[in-house]
């Protein structure tokens, strides 16, 4: 019964993963991090990226975007609970590293080192292959290492990854040019399989009058020489042409240079900007000031050097069928005094390592087929941004995925793979009416440095959730479609009662009970209710709980517990840390007389789940339940306490005393509160017998 | 549906004393619907009795199942395979009395006890409470009398009118929680614009149908006793 919410072929996926290009298990993690098993969240995020470092701080997050939670108040922050997890689990990361043994015996060669290629080296290399990555840089890592700035991505989160992929011994030869240092053909004769992963390495320039005067720059030649330590001189007065996050990026880059005015002029309006928009936001905050819907009309020079642009309005970007086709009043024109001009209108691939090759170029672009990520020539692949485009990493991570499988697939058969497309069922959008009974909770944002302190340097503008604020946050997933399930039709009897008891109005009976998966909200009152004990929880069922007792309370080990022996049903949603969330040992369960079972929310506890640690041994039952309305379940609470009386009605029929079993509330936090709470029950009213053998 | 009440927990402890290997058997139709003897009763009775004989150092096998219907030779024959496999001794059961007969006619030298009160055939009022709506009576007379049954809903079980007892609508049994089901016929009778077939007079009924005739049979000839079934 562990690991319930992992998902099952076929089955729909939640939205978030759907929409995650590598498919993470993000509500795995969520709820890994809710139990404070953060090291089962960073193998879940492991499983599906090899970079989670790198997303946790740069990742667009798509997830966030499709996000359920967003019907009810907001989406969860699901790319800083993942960037919380990496940066907590780090020894442990260490200490899974594992060295692969090349067991295929064949080896393939990664042209380019940026995120798609890593991520080939490193599924190739857990297949069992010899894999080699050449890149023309000292450093590995692509436009993560040399464009992205370091304000958004420290060089040392990025190191994590790698460092990753290269103990399982993916090999690498940096400073290597194709097709300078070494010809592709020579790579080719050495090795089985070769994959370009070269990326979009130049920047597009744009044949304008005045456009090779001094101080014109390409984007990302600035960004390079920038992350590498070599800046070029600026004046006080900066021009970005563009508009997309690699303008924005250049922008931020250059006021921290210590550029005063800095300007960025685009021919999109501000909502048709490509750029996120948090990012031209934050740009805002920095004081760069963004001139809309003005395109480049030659830049002034003086000298040799630039002085100045003009710029002409732009009336239209895109035509009526979307396309790019900007028009232009030539009439309305403006200039601009500037000391330099950076450009940042696109990227394209430098595909000189292929010339003198017989890969096939078309109009400058290398030619690969998107369905089988083959070139023209057999056992050469392409993937990343040289074959998708412009994206993002997470979408070169996927691109990288499927380079692997069809390398794996051709080293295999020696035929080409038709990768399918992907598409992938998923939950659908969380029904309004479902939606408007959950309990709204505040989405918790990443909390950035003041804008005038982070255009200081280059340090890390955002600062990471601490254990508690990354509690709370993953607490807001909706865990969707990890929720109640009809064990089998037989058990029903049709009586209703889910359907009663339901607080989401969501379980219906028509013959037998349903609960549907994409509108469930796991509350677990049903499963709790249920008088056929026919519906089961997805998460966390008793029979774990049973196992310890039962384990802790054999009779050979009886006679160490302390006694009373106390069970203690806590909710897990009042931790704000892991201290009481991590497995007790048996030496502490056995020291304290205290077994704590932590319980995503406890009005899912049946009345059998209540009476039953009394056949197992226990003295003593406390369900500490949340805060006085704190419950994320409509109903819970009151449902809670009525079967608590029903339960304690029952011990007492049995012949148990008054105070074995009991209901308590969380008050403060649960490290605060419940220690007391034990003790109290633990030692209140117990007979003179008992408190002898208390410590 | 037929209601029954679970049996106060000493009561049910007290049948099986004298036993060593248990079973608590739940029914998963009436009983289920009503709350009082399906499978998560049936599971909690269990845990109950095992804890109740472990502090008294009574060393019991305590088992528990439960089948869809205790009223079907099909069913039951589960349990029936288990009683004898694992040498229960005694069987307490949680379905209606139906299931208790039913068990005991064919467990031979094994006890079976009752484990609920059955008591009476019952609808959901709201969720939660059931009240009596059926006798069981064998001759149904609600025809006359708009489709409320004046023997089950009655305290006097009256067939001509209320007593005195009657008062602004309500039983003075349980003025509460009972209104006078005559009110309710006459009420009935008059929105249905037949207040006046209340003027006939409903002769006194013959019980013979009901308990008084002896132990009552239904056969439906459609499946009863099919020949090529039994050669
Ligand atoms: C300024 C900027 C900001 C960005 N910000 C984000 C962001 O916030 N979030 C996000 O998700 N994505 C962002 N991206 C996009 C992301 O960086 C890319 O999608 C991703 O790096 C593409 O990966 P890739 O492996 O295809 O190529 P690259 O990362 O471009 O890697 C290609 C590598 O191949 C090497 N190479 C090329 N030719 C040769 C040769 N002949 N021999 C040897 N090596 C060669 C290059 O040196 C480079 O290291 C940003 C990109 C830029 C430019």
């Amino acid at each position: 019964m562990d690991n319930r919410s992992v998902i099952l072929p076929g089955d729909p996926l939640p939205n978030c993963s759907a929409a995650c290009p590598v498919h993470t298990d993000t509500r795995g993690y969520a709820e890994a991090i809710s139990e404070g098993n953060y090291e089962k969240a960073l193998d879940l995020l492991l499983q599906a990226n090899p970079f989670p470092s790198v997303c946790g701080r740069i990742c667009h997050h798509p997830c966030e975007k499709e996000c359920r939670r967003k019907e009810v108040d907001a989406p969860v922050s699901l790319r800083m609970l993942k960037r919380f997890v990496v940066e907590n689990t780090r020894e442990y990361r260490r200490a899974r590293r594992q060295r692969i043994e090349p067991t295929q015996g064949k080896k393939v060669a990664i042209i380019g080192s940026g995120p798609a290629g890593l991520t080939v080296a490193h599924d190739l290399a857990l297949l069992g292959y010899h894999t080699i990555v050449f890149e023309q840089d000292s450093q590995l890592g692509g436009m993560l290492a040399h464009a992205i700035p370091r304000y958004r991505l420290p060089l040392h989160a990025l190191r994590e990854d790698i460092d990753d992929i290269l103990a399982m011994g993916v090999e690498t030869r940096t400073a290597c040019r194709v097709g300078v240092d070494i010809s592709l053909e020579e790579i080719r004769k050495k090795h089985d399989a070769v994959v370009l992963a070269i990326g979009l390495s130049e920047s597009v320039t744009l044949p304008i009058p005045g456009s090779e005067s001094e101080g014109v720059f390409p984007g990302i030649t600035f960004l390079w020489d920038v992350a590498n330590g070599h800046p070029p001189p600026l004046g006080d007065r900066v021009l970005i042409i563009g508009g997309g996050n690699v303008a924005v990026d250049a922008a931020r880059t250059a006021r921290r240079l210590g550029v005063g005015q800095v300007f960025m002029a685009c021919l999109e309006t501000p909502e048709e900007m490509p750029a996120w928009q948090w990012e031209i936001q934050e740009a805002r905050e920095e004081g760069i000031e963004i001139l809309n819907s003005w395109g480049p009309k030659a830049v002034l020079s003086r000298g040799g050097k630039v002085a100045g642009m003009e710029l002409k309005r732009c009336t239209r970007v895109f035509d009526d069928h979307g396309r790019f086709a900007p028009q232009y009043d030539e009439a309305r024109t403006m200039t601009l005094d500037v000391d330099q001009v950076i450009m940042t209108i696109g990227q394209r691939a430098d595909l000189s390592c292929v010339k003198e090759t017989e890969l096939a170029v078309e109009r400058g672009r290398l030619m690969c087929d998107s369905h089988t990520l083959s070139t023209s020539e057999p056992g050469v692949f392409a993937c990343g941004e040289v074959l998708t485009g412009p994206g993002s990493a997470i979408h070169a991570i996927a691109s990288g995925h499927r380079a692997a499988q069809a390398v794996h697939h051709y080293l295999q058969t020696g035929e080409r793979l038709v990768l399918p497309r992907e598409d992938v069922p998923s939950l659908g959008l969380l029904p309004q009416r479902v939606a408007s009974l959950a309990r709204k909770m505040t989405r918790r944002e990443a909390a950035l440095l003041d804008p005038r302190e982070r255009i200081g340097d280059f340090s890390e503008i955002e600062s990471p959730f601490n254990e508690r604020e990354a509690l709370e946050e993953a607490r807001r997933c909706l865990a969707c479609a990890t929720g109640a399930r009809l064990e089998s039709s037989q058990a029903c009897a049709g009586c209703l009662t889910c359907a009663r008891v339901c607080p989401f109005g969501v379980a219906t009976v028509d013959r037998t009970a349903a609960m549907p998966a994409e509108e469930c909200q796991a509350c677990g009152l049903c499963a709790a209710e249920c008088p056929a004990a026919g519906i089961a929880l997805k998460r966390f069922a008793t029979n774990q709980m049973k196992q310890t007792l039962g384990e802790i309370l054999a009779p050979a080990r009886a006679v160490k517990i302390w006694t009373p022996f106390l069970v203690a049903y806590c909710c897990l949603y009042e931790t704000t840390s892991r201290k009481y969330l991590k497995p007790q040992s048996l030496e502490e369960i056995e020291g304290s007389g205290i077994l704590r079972i932590m319980v995503p929310c406890v009005g899912r506890l049946s009345s059998l789940d209540l009476v039953e640690p009394f056949e197992m041994g226990a003295d003593r039952v406390v369900v500490i339940a949340c805060k006085e309305e704190g419950c994320l379940y409509m109903g819970s609470e009151e449902l809670l306490g009525r079967r608590v009386a029903h339960a304690q009605k029952f011990l007492k029929e049995i012949g148990l005393e008054k105070a074995s079993l009991q209901f308590r509330q969380t008050r403060g936090s649960a490290e605060a509160s419940w220690p007391a709470i034990w003790k109290e029950v633990q030692h209140e009213t117990a007979p003179e017998s008992e408190k002898e053998s208390l410590k | 549906m037929i209601v029954a009440d679970q049996k106060p927990f000493h009561e049910i402890k007290g049948f099986v004393e004298a036993h060593q290997n248990i079973l608590v058997a739940g029914c998963g139709t009436c009983v289920t619907v009503c709350l009082s003897g399906g499978a998560a009763e049936a599971r909690l009775l269990a845990s109950g009795l095992r804890i109740a004989f472990q502090r008294e150092n009574q060393n019991k096998t305590i088992e528990e199942d439960t089948v869809l219907r205790q009223c079907d030779e099909e069913f039951v024959l589960p349990l029936l395979q288990r009683v004898k496999e694992e040498n229960i001794d005694a069987v307490i059961t949680l379905a209606c009395g139906v299931g208790v007969n039913f068990l005991a006619d064919r467990l031979g030298h094994i006890p079976v006890f009752p484990g609920v009160n059955t008591t009476f055939y019952g609808a959901v009022m709201e969720p939660g409470l059931w009240a009596e709506m059926c006798s069981g009576c064998g001759q149904c007379i609600t025809h006359l009398t708009g489709g409320i049954c004046p023997i089950a809903r009655c305290s006097k079980r009256l067939f001509n009118g209320p007593c005195g007892g009657s008062e602004r609508g309500r039983c003075e049994v349980d003025p509460q929680n009972t209104p006078c089901v005559w009110q309710l016929i006459l009420d009935r009778m008059k929105q249905l614009g037949r207040l006046h077939d209340l003027q006939n007079f409903i002769p006194a009924k013959d019980w013979r149908p009901a308990l008084d005739g002896g132990v009552r049979h239904t056969v439906r000839e459609r499946i009863y006793r099919l020949d090529y079934k039994n050669p």
